[in-house]
């Protein structure tokens, strides 16, 4: 296990080009010796192309000690006293009443969209009133002389319509 | 934070003010059996229909019921005329048809649920009533359809709709 650990750890050090030459040509030897090896290292010369390649474009004019130089010096320099309306204008602190008028807007806002909602929630469907039943139905009929009848047809929203048919000849009496 | 609340419960106590009421006006007519004053408008639509191909009357589109059995097979429907009438409890409203009979309409009653209950008669003058008795509950915009009366080689339709809201919608 120990050894496996080793034998990670040195690998890691020859792709990261920690290990001295006599050792990475070892190691480079010791791999291509092997399928899996030879596999593995070629993957890793594969990051490696690839790392190199999109940090190419940064030029070399990037000086990374001289840019950790000024972040350090900018830390530990004085804090600048920023109170002048032109240096930041858009962090002003605005006291009193327009703050009181943001957050007052804000509420409104939230109370109009609230009503809308509710109103959306709440409006009843066009040509209905709540609480009642869509449709005619008849309850009573009388067709004294005549033969009739009562039979339903399907309005556009599905409701029932009552339809009385009569005929218009006298039923004889026998 | 007060000041937040300061305004958005008021604010919001004034919007739901002006939110619209969904039950308000069937709970009126819930607990109301009397009608609105003034009366309950109520529209009769009187067609001739007949069997002869023809045209379909353009206001007719609209009322999809009669494109369904047994009206659809009538190939051709001319609306005579559509008097609307104002239905008072205890009094009737009679409407003239073109074959010279009379309809009677009476609200009896606004329903519990705010339905319409009516009486409908058809009355041949100097003669029995050719539709003695017709009880019918509908709701508004509802209608119902009286039809079987022979007039000018073509059959009358009759559909009364009772809509207490301003306008009248087919359906």
């Amino acid at each position: 296990m120990e050894s496996s650990k080793t034998e990670q750890e040195r690998l890691q050090m020859f792709f990261d080009g920690e290990l001295s030459s006599e050792e990475a040509e070892a190691v480079r030897r010791q791999l291509e010796d092997s399928p899996e090896g030879a596999a593995e290292l070629a993957a890793w010369q594969a990051i490696r192309d690839g790392i190199r390649e999109v940090s190419d474009p940064w030029p070399d004019a990037v000086d990374s000690d001289e840019l950790f130089a000024r972040i350090e010096a900018d830390i530990r320099a004085p804090a600048v006293e920023r109170n002048s309306r032109e240096s930041m204008p858009a962090l002003r602190v605005v006291p009193g009443g327009r703050e009181r008028r943001v957050w007052g807007g804000v509420a409104a806002g939230l109370a109009a969209a609230a009503a809308i909602l509710l109103a959306v929630l709440t409006l009843p469907e066009e040509g209905t009133t709540p609480g009642m039943v869509r449709g005619s139905k008849v309850v009573a009929v009388d067709f004294g002389e005549y033969a009739g009848t009562v039979f339903e047809v399907e309005g556009g929203a599905g409701q029932p319509l009552s339809v009385v048919w009569i005929s218009d000849e006298e039923v004889a009496i026998p | 934070m007060r000041t937040i609340w300061n305004f958005l419960v008021p604010s919001l106590l004034l919007a739901l003010s002006f939110t619209p009421r969904a039950d308000a006006q069937g709970s009126k007519l819930v607990q109301s059996t009397r009608a609105p004053t003034g009366g309950v408008p109520a529209e009769v639509l009187v067609v001739l229909a007949q069997e002869e191909s023809g045209k379909i009357d353009p206001e007719l589109k609209k009322l999809t019921a009669l494109r369904r059995p047994p009206f659809n097979s009538f190939r051709s429907m001319k609306v005579l005329s559509k008097p609307k009438v104002k239905l008072v409890p205890g009094r009737d409203a009679v409407v003239s048809l073109p074959n010279g009979r009379r309809l009677k309409l009476a609200l009896l009653q606004i329903m519990p649920d705010g339905r319409f209950k009516m009486k409908v008669s058809i009355n041949r003058p100097e003669k029995a009533d050719y539709l003695p008795l017709l009880q019918v509950v509908a709701s508004a915009g509802d209608p119902f359809f009286v039809a079987g009366q022979t007039y000018e080689g073509g059959t009358l339709v009759v559909g009364v709709t009772v809509d207490p809201k301003k306008t009248l919608q087919l359906p």
